[in-house]
């Protein structure tokens, strides 16, 4: 398991994604309300760019003609065919035991030199901003 | 020694006469005056109308198998005659009676509940609650129109509770997809009352119904191929609707309008929920899954493509050991004869749980 850093903390606000390739993968970082989740650019379905869709939030599971809205910035839509998937645990919605994109642990910590990646450019930080790390 | 070859012999003659439940078997009057007597006025000289599908009615001249009865009627109008002609041969122990009635051809919500309360109080009369059902073999359905939900579910609260009526009945033309929400009256009082509802090719795109197919077909033999089209519209309405998340306790048994066509529905239906959940969030896992628990499927009109094999994986495929059930559609045209339905590569556990077990725990008889 390696650990790379992604961006400065500044760069990624809440609402926001990155993507970033790695170990010849490529990863989307999303800030969710100031929690950072990472979940693999693939979709299950036809391993096309998953985190290049829209995040958006879902009508919950509801009584029958109901609708209920929620988990509002929460899920990513595939920009194919429109599958739902959960950014905070990579299930998707619709079989989540079944159907599911792999997640990676994010962290945010603060600048450390020898956590700089020679892989990722390098960033001229204050101490106040931390880093976006992904483990990977 | 010679106890083992009577069990032999026994086992032998148990497998050739495995018991059969019927769940479609069509009954008729000798004369319609049987039924217009159950009639009000101004209903019963309406009734001199018009009966059957119109432009559909089956060009054989004739919409059942060949003859009258010794009695003089119509065939499947004489209790004593069916016991013979269907009953005995079939080692039938239960037949599940529906009058072909086409009432749902109307426009007249009323008209349409009179009809059906007057030929179901005539299956209750002659059928039912009647010296010729000495055994119980016959049960029956509680037939009503769903254009008026609530007067339906009248007519089934008029039979609610009769031990020997055993579902609901509803002709599969309609106005609209049956899922939809102003018919769950009827399936709220099914649900109630423990009965399952049939849905039986009728007067599909005919009358006071809404079309299908894309315009009218040509002749008979194009629209009666093409049946399973409503009932694809229906099931997936169903799916779609939520009826089954709404009435957990539902079931519901579909008559005459195919089944090889289930797998392809199933799976387009399920590849698009996962695109469009967000419309249907109330369908909480994908619309296939609900099949097993609460869909039944009547093997009438059963097809067989030339090569055993092939039929044998399309039962598989379709899970037809768990969903279809026996229905001969005696006396129509196109019945199907129950022993002979059936090629030899067809295992004895799939065919008794279709002839017989599946019927027997769906209408709990």
């Amino acid at each position: 398991m390696a650990s790379h850093i992604v961006c400065k903390v500044s760069e990624l606000p809440p609402g926001e994604r990155k993507i970033v390739e790695l170990e010849g993968r490529s990863i989307g970082v999303f800030n969710i309300k100031d929690s950072y989740y990472a979940i693999k650019n693939v979709c299950p379905h036809y391993k096309v760019a998953l985190c290049e869709g829209t995040v958006t939030g879902m009508p919950l599971p509801s009584k029958v003609g109901e609708y209920v809205w929620g988990r509002e910035g929460e899920i990513i839509r595939c920009p194919w065919h429109g599958w739902e998937f959960d950014i905070l645990n990579g299930k998707s919605i619709f079989n989540p035991h079944k159907c599911r994109v792999a997640t990676y642990d994010v962290t945010v910590e603060p600048i450390q030199e020898n956590l700089e990646d020679e892989r990722v450019e390098t960033f001229h930080v204050t101490v106040e901003d931390g880093v976006v790390v992904l483990h990977i | 020694m010679s106890d083992s070859t009577a069990t032999q012999a026994e086992v032998k003659s148990q497998k050739r006469t495995l018991a059969v439940i019927d769940c479609d078997v069509h009954i008729q009057p000798v004369s319609y005056d049987e039924i217009k007597a159950y009639m009000r006025q101004p209903f019963r000289d309406m009734f001199n109308l018009f009966k059957g599908r119109g432009i559909f009615d089956n060009p054989l001249g004739r919409t059942t198998i060949k003859g009258n009865t010794p009695s003089g009627g119509p065939i499947a109008s004489d209790p004593n005659h069916l016991r013979e002609q269907l009953i005995k041969p079939n080692n039938i122990e239960t037949a599940i009676l529906s009058p072909w009635i086409y009432a749902d051809f109307f426009s007249d919500p009323d008209f349409k509940a009179e009809i059906n309360a007057a030929f179901n109080s005539w299956v209750h009369d002659k059928w039912l609650n009647s010296k010729v059902n000495y055994d119980g073999v016959f049960k029956a359905s509680i037939t009503v129109s769903h254009q008026d939900p609530n007067l339906a579910v009248k007519e089934i609260e008029r039979w609610a509770g009769h031990p020997d009526f055993v579902q609901v009945y509803l002709d599969s033309g309609s106005r609209a997809p049956l899922g939809q929400r102003q018919y769950w009256p009827i399936y709220e009082a099914c649900e109630r009352y423990g009965l399952p509802l049939a849905i039986h090719v009728g007067t599909d795109g005919l009358g006071g119904n809404s079309r299908f197919t894309t315009g009218f077909p040509n002749r008979y033999v194009e629209w009666l191929t093409l049946v399973p089209c409503n009932f694809q519209a229906h099931l997936v309405s169903f799916l779609t609707e939520g009826v089954f998340e709404r009435f957990p306790g539902l079931r519901m048994v579909l008559l005459e309008g195919g089944t090889f066509w289930l797998p392809g529905m199933l799976w387009r239906l399920d590849a698009l929920y996962k695109s469009f959940r967000f419309e249907i969030p109330w369908v909480k896992k994908l619309p296939s899954l609900y099949v097993k628990d609460h869909i039944r499927f009547g093997t009438q009109p059963m097809h067989r493509p030339d090569n055993d094999e092939h039929f044998r994986y399309l039962l598989e495929v379709i899970d037809a050991e768990n969903i279809m059930m026996f229905s001969s559609d005696y006396p129509h045209f196109d019945t199907d004869v129950a022993a002979e339905i059936f090629p030899r590569n067809i295992s004895d556990q799939m065919k008794n749980k279709i002839f017989y077990e599946n019927a027997k725990a769906f209408y709990n008889l």
